[in-house]
């Protein structure tokens, strides 16, 4: 009796694509069988993203400098350099203690730089439908915030999560309480107590040092910092359609920013909150492979800064001595951002994206005399190839059409090519 | 002065809130009570299920039965059924991995966690012919206990019913002595079925297959899988492997099958080049079906093949 040689062409093309893209081949894992015996899963997800910047537009979408740039902590760069990248790879270790908890931990990695994404523990075991996370996670607030690289639909994360949230979306260190209503209708209300260190929403500079016995605004201040809500809903739809909404919040008691401009330092010192929804629509059409299916998700984020700004000199200028104070002010920041997305798989194993998204449709930055900037968008299309099922290749082409402080248009165009493959267990993939 | 009443007002209406969430909690566990709230990932453990449990058992199937159990979502809705269930039917060995244990996490119910009575699962029961994906290079789909896709036995199905009947009976005792009358009834009806339907059938049939989700057929008609249309597992046909198969098989007689979802270009090759006969079947009962379903569904099968 036969039994199926594997084909050589696939074999072959997957070890060219491997060697196509750097990092990818670094290293082969397979989580040994004997490890399941004390409950650890482990998983590799490897990644290589050749970049090339088409055309140059504006670097960065008008008034969305401040608090964005400014995240500390973040040793790495998300923008990718013209050529080859490694991407974003992950070592995921998961394991259960009994059926009383599930830890998690996620490390993501570059070229350069190793770091704690995720590690936290999860109950299993409390009654009435209650579940307690704690640890550091990506909050579950939105949709794509809680979702690793390797899952999304497009190479980049969306603006409205990079620009509102930072570069890793809202990830903390902190405790999550969530409670599944026993409804037919999908309905999960959470809160979460968090230390509050993301740059877009908490940023944290902590107590700055006095000058001349002049004392800055920005003071020590514990954690948490910031609490978050959110609700989702999932009603049934039958075997074909699965919907999910949410609506999501949260509250950070300490916005804090400094910047250092050439002879004084700028303070601000506030708290800052958001809200939004978002929604995911999946369509599945029985066929092999994903042929025929459809996936539309898109999420509306607004976010509102309220601060007061102290400048004070540590070097004297024209405006005054060491410690002289100036442009003391309260003011708001209102700004929000939406994006959305649709997938179809055109043919089995292969799909094509779109995404359309705006930042600042309220773009009110009330610093100075306070100013009104215009919207930027981002237009991407995409086409995915899964050769196999852990393996996937995809093609992206977005076009930035971000405005300057100054109210001018450029337009910038980004190819990008990436290959991600997961090696070892795979867990479970969530809605 | 506002300000204090909004307080006011918001502490009384989270003292509602609390109050309403706390009373539908208590409410929770007498309303499960009264019957076993049965949530089955196939259509096919949904059926033993209903047949064993009658009227003592509310059952919902999470897979629709004409898909592929290995592609789905931990959809919002399976976490809503899983939530309230009493007792999760898994085949087990790998089916369900994509899937289940995200929706079984986010169901926040400890009587169907892994290791707690209420979770049942099959391929545990039974001892597991070896998977093909096992041989070969790990393709990232490798079952590593065996062929999951034993709902094409009804011979194992039989055995699966008597441990599934013992298990509803430890969740609830007053029922057990029927729960296990209706299993032995349901495992001596599907070995007679499986019986008579292999004597009608003519002798030493060749198959070729599109997965390995119809190896089991072996197990009890008068059949030989001599190839698999996917040239590795997950993997869709390819020109060349259809070319060496009908090179391989050339001259010979036989039969191709494969599931209703997967595309049938493969077993068309087959038919026009082999001239054999090629059939898409259904690989489990309806989403409703009790024991008669399946057993209807092994006479689909049985009848794809030249009869005596």
């Amino acid at each position: 009796m036969p039994r199926t040689p594997y084909a050589r062409p696939v074999l072959a093309g997957l070890t060219a694509l491997t060697l196509a893209a750097p990092g990818a081949a670094a290293a082969q894992w397979t989580a040994g069988g004997d490890n399941s015996s004390w409950g650890l899963d482990a998983s590799l997800i490897l990644e290589g993203v050749y970049y090339n910047e088409l055309s140059h537009g504006n670097d960065s979408p008008a008034g969305f400098d401040d608090g964005h740039d400014h995240g500390h902590g973040h040793g790495d760069d998300h923008g990718f350099d013209d050529g080859f990248n490694l991407g974003h790879s992950e070592i995921k270790l998961d394991a259960q203690l009994g059926d009383l908890f599930d830890g998690v931990l996620t490390l993501g990695f570059d070229d350069s730089d190793i770091e704690v994404e995720e590690a936290y523990l999860t109950t299993r075991a409390l009654p009435g439908g209650f579940q307690i996370k704690a640890g550091k996670f990506l909050s579950d607030i939105g949709y794509i915030n809680s979702r690793h690289g390797h899952e999304w639909d497009f190479v980049n994360r969306p603006l409205v999560n990079e620009y509102l949230f930072g570069d890793h979306g809202l990830q903390e260190t902190g405790v999550q309480a969530t409670w599944l209503a026993p409804t037919a209708t999908y309905t999960q209300l959470g809160v979460e107590l968090l230390q509050g260190e993301t740059s877009g929403i908490a940023n944290y500079e902590g107590g700055q040092s006095a000058l001349n016995g002049q004392e800055r605004i920005l003071r020590d201040r514990s954690g948490p910092r910031l609490v978050t809500a959110f609700a989702k809903f999932g009603p049934d739809l039958g075997p074909d359609h699965a919907a999910q909404f949410g609506v999501s919040g949260g509250y950070a008691r300490s916005y804090q920013v400094t910047d250092e401009h050439s002879t004084r330092f700028e303070d601000w010192d506030g708290s800052a909150w958001f809200a939004g929804v978002d929604a995911v629509y999946k369509y599945s059409s029985g066929r092999a492979y994903g042929h025929g299916d459809w996936r539309l998700q898109g999420e509306y984020f607004y976010r509102e800064i309220d601060v007061d700004r102290r400048d004070v000199n540590f070097e004297a200028d024209g405006n005054g001595p060491v410690g002289f104070v100036r442009n003391e002010q309260s003011f708001k920041n209102q700004q929000d951002g939406i994006y959305v997305q649709g997938v179809y798989g055109f043919a089995p194993r292969w799909e094509a994206g779109l995404r359309a998204e705006a930042l600042g449709l309220s773009n009110d930055v009330g610093r100075g005399d306070g100013e009104t900037f215009g919207t930027s968008y981002r237009h991407t299309a995409q086409v995915t190839f899964r050769p196999v099922e852990p393996v996937f290749l995809r093609a992206q082409l977005s076009q930035n059409d971000f405005v300057d402080d100054h109210g001018d248009r450029d337009r910038g165009l980004e190819f990008m090519l990436q290959l991600n493959v997961a090696l070892g267990a795979h867990g479970a993939h969530r809605f | 002065m506002s300000y204090r009443k909004t307080r006011i007002r918001m502490t009384r209406t989270l003292a509602t809130l609390a109050s309403v969430v706390l009373l539908g909690l208590l409410l929770l566990p007498s309303q499960a009570a009264a019957g076993l709230n049965i949530v089955a990932t196939t259509s096919t453990l949904g059926a033993l299920a209903r047949e064993i449990g009658g009227d003592e058992a509310e059952v919902r199937v999470l897979a629709p039965p004409d898909r592929d159990a290995h592609d789905l979502d931990a959809r919002p809705s399976f976490m809503a059924a899983l939530r309230r269930a009493d007792m999760l039917l898994e085949i087990g060995a790998g089916l369900e991995e994509g899937w289940l244990p995200a929706a079984q996490r986010g169901a926040r119910n400890r009587a169907i966690n892994s290791g707690q009575p209420g979770h049942f699962r099959a391929a545990d029961m039974i001892e597991l012919r070896r998977s093909i994906t096992m041989d070969g290079p790990n393709m990232g789909h490798v079952h590593e206990e065996g062929n999951p896709h034993f709902n094409a036995d009804p011979l194992r199905l039989a055995d699966i019913a008597l441990a599934l009947a013992e298990r509803m009976g430890d969740l609830r005792p007053d029922h057990a002595t029927t729960f296990t009358e209706r299993a032995e009834r349901a495992a001596e009806r599907l070995r007679d079925h499986a019986e008579t339907l292999a004597e009608q059938v003519q002798p030493n049939q060749r198959i070729v297959v599109y997965h390995e989700d119809l190896d089991y057929l072996e197990e009890w008609l008068p059949v030989e899988i001599v190839g698999y249309l996917e040239p590795a597992p997950g993997i869709p046909p390819t020109a060349r492997h259809l070319r060496s198969l009908v090179s391989d098989l050339e001259g010979t007689e036989g039969t191709v099958l494969h599931a209703a979802f997967q595309p049938a270009r493969g077993a068309e090759f087959l038919e026009r080049n082999l001239g054999w006969a090629s059939h898409p079947v259904p690989l489990d009962p309806p989403a409703d079906s009790s024991l008669e379903g399946y057993l209807e569904l092994m006479a689909t099968w049985a009848e794809t093949l030249p009869q005596r």
